[in-house]
């Protein structure tokens, strides 16, 4: 069975008051499916509609037009039973309560969830080992950073062992290292539970550490929908080289190659492949240079994606 | 001083630009007006005409000139207060070179003088459809300084009672008991005169006369000028204890830290 | 036990948690409740009577009105809040559960200020109200169904804002004005603002019904308060639901 599947989906609201009312389409024909098991970005810019796509696949929000099913349910219409199944965490709202433990929120959520007690215990457990959170959950959540309460939020958002997990958002306002360790556990709870996950994100690392499948919307409308490795492949004819010389080289003109940065011995080499192969540049420098360290990169993710928000792929 | 004058002029302004705010207040002031005209109209006529001295006549002149001039001030500002001192905001202010305190209390006076004029005008239409134009020309004249006098010494009794934040944390809860002080020992909810002989002394003895009592007695008709002068000396003492509490406060978070 | 009784625990917790917060606010408000019975007795002390009111009365109708308070704003503090708390998009929050978001949203915040009313209510009744077995039941009937019917006021209005959007404030001001009205004895009201206040602001149903009904109980009486209990739940629950179906999610579309 698919875990998610949506045809032609679609969201109007009305904008403005007064005489500036106004219909906005905020997502358009949104087409897509997700199979189990999967991880997916669901990227774009601020305004680009992914929130309100989410809301609608959680059952917040009634479409104006299309379809849409997550494990076989409609989501707005039969949201209760569909929020047995899933998880979903927004990164700007907290389901923890604030003066109280994370350990006594997830007492209420075993019973909102209709969890055996000693079930719901053994999970809890087994989740602050699996989020390294064990010394976390039983202070109260007013008490924690950010980094540590959004790892006791994911707690909370899987405790009932959903099949789809949504996260909107959740790296917001996290630091480096935070965002790193939460992208770490959702990578795990997949790996080790299959638990299909849907993030959305504006931050292109996200998909880097989490994701093995990308769907970028902007303007509402889905404009690239791909394997994450073949996004970069395809997408950007270049790729980087860094490369030491043992000594100064002087100029360096290789056919379709550009210099972007030089200091002494080091130099930053921009290749493009539909000129020349890698392995072609490759081969010119070790041929005619004495070559200490080469290393080859792909471009940065974040030039990719802003080159298809602005659609120039 | 003349940052001070500006203060309070800029604030008179701040409020008038928000005609939605003040008509809200305005409303509930005459709502509440309402009722309490029906409740004391009908506990006269049921009474032979008076109580306790006032007909309904000065009763209702009374009600809307003690309400006016309570419902002038915001008691929910000792809440936000204690809530700036408490969260340390109030240290921005510190940096100023004005007296904190001061500078409040003239931002505040803007605000409530221009509620308190709104806010009679309103009421003054109502009583006067009510029960017919003020019982004494000279009470009126005397309540208009009255009635700031009031608002004045209400402002510096709310800031003193909420400089308490500067030591407690959960002082701002009670604004909630400041109210209720200046309703029943002000004489807001009833004139005075209704307290037992003894307790009633005592109230008239208080700075919360001074807010509710003073000004609503002028108004309902008893010309009794010294009001005026216990007024005057209770807002030099209450500025002073203002003053002094912040002042204290002030030093306190300069060694103690936020 | 129910997951709504479980939920509406935990927020009796969280405000538990502040322990000596607690006390206080309760404190304050059970001064404040104290403050307007000696308003009360002041003014029959010089009044005598008012349209069949007299002291007792006004203290059994005081009781009724803060043991509504302290359950239908105290238990359920949210219920003033619903406006709010739509605008600031909590309501999807509770829409990602597997429960009633509306009951949700109701049991989940305890407000310990106006828990003191709650404590105060009944033990006004005990001193002052006269309070037979008989008259115990009727109040507590009466307190339930006046709870019922601001509960359920609140949460109409506050749930226009799935509606038309803002910030809730028509809730604020809507639960300002039934709460001042709910203070005072009805019969001092004129024809007019009696029929107000048994329509569009309906006090009279949270306090004036059922003082009457401890007062002195009459049947027809009592099936109002319960028709008018229905007719209140009823509406919060419709407006809500249809609501729902047309939110969009209060949180500016902007931020998609």
């Amino acid at each position: 069975m698919l875990a998610i599947s949506t045809t032609e989906l679609s969201k109007e609201f009305t904008a403005g008051r007064g005489r500036d009312r106004r219909r906005v389409e905020a997502v358009r024909d949104i087409t897509f499916t997700v199979e189990r098991g999967e991880r997916l970005a669901y990227i774009g810019p601020n305004g680009a509609g992914k929130s309100t796509s989410i809301k609608m696949l959680t059952g917040i929000l009634h479409p104006t037009r299309g379809e849409a099913t997550v494990l076989g349910l409609v989501p707005w219409t039969q949201r209760r039973e569909l929020a047995r199944r899933i998880g979903t965490l927004f990164g700007q709202r907290s389901q923890l309560w604030f003066e109280l433990t994370t350990r006594q929120t997830l007492h209420l959520l075993a019973r909102i969830y209709r969890l055996d007690a000693g079930d719901a215990r053994r999970r809890t457990d087994e989740l602050a080992q699996l989020l390294d959170a064990t010394d976390l959950i039983d202070q109260p959540v007013r008490s924690l950073s950010l980094g540590q309460r959004m790892r006791c939020e994911l707690a909370a958002t899987v405790l009932h062992g959903p099949e789809v997990l949504f996260l909107d958002e959740p790296t917001i306002g996290l630091d480096l290292i935070a965002k790193q360790r939460f992208r770490e556990m959702v990578v795990r709870l997949n790996e080790e539970r299959g638990t299909t996950v849907f993030l959305t994100s504006h931050d292109v690392a996200d998909i880097e550490h989490v994701a093995d499948r990308v769907v970028v919307i902007n303007h509402g409308t889905i404009i690239y929908d791909d394997q994450v490795g073949r996004m970069r492949r395809s997408l950007l004819q270049t790729k980087l080289l860094e490369v030491r010389f043992e000594e100064a080289p002087g100029a360096v003109e290789i056919d379709g190659v550009q210099v972007t940065h030089e200091s002494d011995t080091v130099y930053g080499l921009v290749v493009d492949t539909r000129r020349v192969s890698v392995r072609e540049v490759l081969d010119d420098l070790l041929d005619n240079y004495a070559i200490a360290d080469i290393s080859v990169v792909d471009p940065p993710l974040e030039q990719v994606i802003s080159e298809i928000y602005e659609g120039r792929t | 001083m003349s940052a001070l004058v500006a203060q309070v002029h800029l604030a008179a302004r701040r409020t008038l630009r928000q005609p939605g705010e003040l008509a809200v207040r305005v409303t509930f002031y005459a709502v509440i007006l309402v009722i309490f005209s029906a409740l004391w109209s009908a506990a006269t006529k049921a009474n032979g005409g008076s109580i306790a001295g006032y007909t309904a006549h000065s009763l209702l002149w009374y009600v809307a000139a003690a309400e006016g001039s309570v419902i002038a001030t915001k008691p929910r500002m000792i809440e936000t207060i204690g809530w700036d001192i408490s969260s340390g905001a109030i240290v921005t202010e510190m940096l100023r070179p004005a007296s904190v305190v001061g500078l409040r209390l003239a931002a505040e006076l803007g605000e409530a003088v221009v509620r308190l004029v709104a806010s009679l005008a309103v009421g003054g239409v109502i009583v006067w459809l009510y029960v017919g134009p003020p019982p004494s020309a000279a009470g009126i004249a005397l309540f208009v300084p009255a009635s700031l006098l009031a608002v004045g010494c209400n402002l510096a009794a709310q800031h003193a009672f909420a400089g308490a934040a500067f030591w407690l944390r959960d002082a701002r809860s009670t604004w909630f008991l400041y109210q209720k002080l200046v309703f029943l020992l002000g004489g807001m909810l009833l004139p005075l005169e209704f307290l037992p002989t003894g307790l009633a002394d005592v109230a008239k003895a208080l700075p919360f006369a001074a807010m509710a009592y003073a000004p609503a007695r002028l108004a309902s008709g008893h010309v009794e000028p010294w009001l005026l002068l216990v007024q005057a000396a209770w807002l030099v003492a209450l500025l002073a204890c203002a003053g002094g509490v912040f002042r204290a406060g002030e030093r306190r978070l300069e060694v103690v830290g936020g | 036990m129910t997951v709504a009784l479980a939920t509406l625990c935990t927020a009796f917790l969280e405000a538990w948690s502040n322990r000596r917060g607690f006390w206080f606010q309760i404190g304050i408000m059970a001064a404040n409740d104290v403050a307007w019975v000696i308003f009360w007795v002041l003014f029959f002390r010089e009044v005598g009577t008012l349209k069949g009111w007299d002291t007792h009365k006004v203290l059994l109708l005081f009781a009724i009105l803060t043991t509504v308070s302290g359950t239908g704003l105290g238990l359920l503090s949210n219920s003033r809040r619903l406006g709010e708390l739509i605008a600031g998009g909590s309501l999807d929050a509770a829409l990602a559960l597997p429960t009633n978001p509306l009951t949700y949203l109701l049991t989940r915040r305890v407000d310990t200020a106006l828990l003191g009313d709650l404590a105060f209510g009944p033990v006004l009744f005990l001193v002052a109200g006269d309070p037979t077995p008989e008259r115990a039941l009727i109040f507590v009937f009466g307190a339930i169904c006046g709870t019922v019917v601001l509960v359920g006021f609140l949460v109409a209005l506050g749930s226009v804002t799935l509606f038309a959007g803002g910030r809730g404030e028509q809730a604020d001001l809507g639960f300002q004005a039934i709460l001042i009205f709910a203070s005072y004895p009805i019969d001092v009201f004129g024809g007019l603002t009696k029929l107000f206040l048994f329509t569009a602001v309906p006090a009279a149903f949270v306090t004036g019904l059922p003082t009457s009904l401890v007062s002195s109980f009459r049947w027809p009486v009592a099936l109002a308060a319960v028709a008018a209990a229905a007719f209140f739940a009823l509406m919060a629950v419709t407006t809500f639901r249809i609501g729902l179906r047309r939110y969009s999610s209060g949180a500016l579309w902007t931020r998609a």
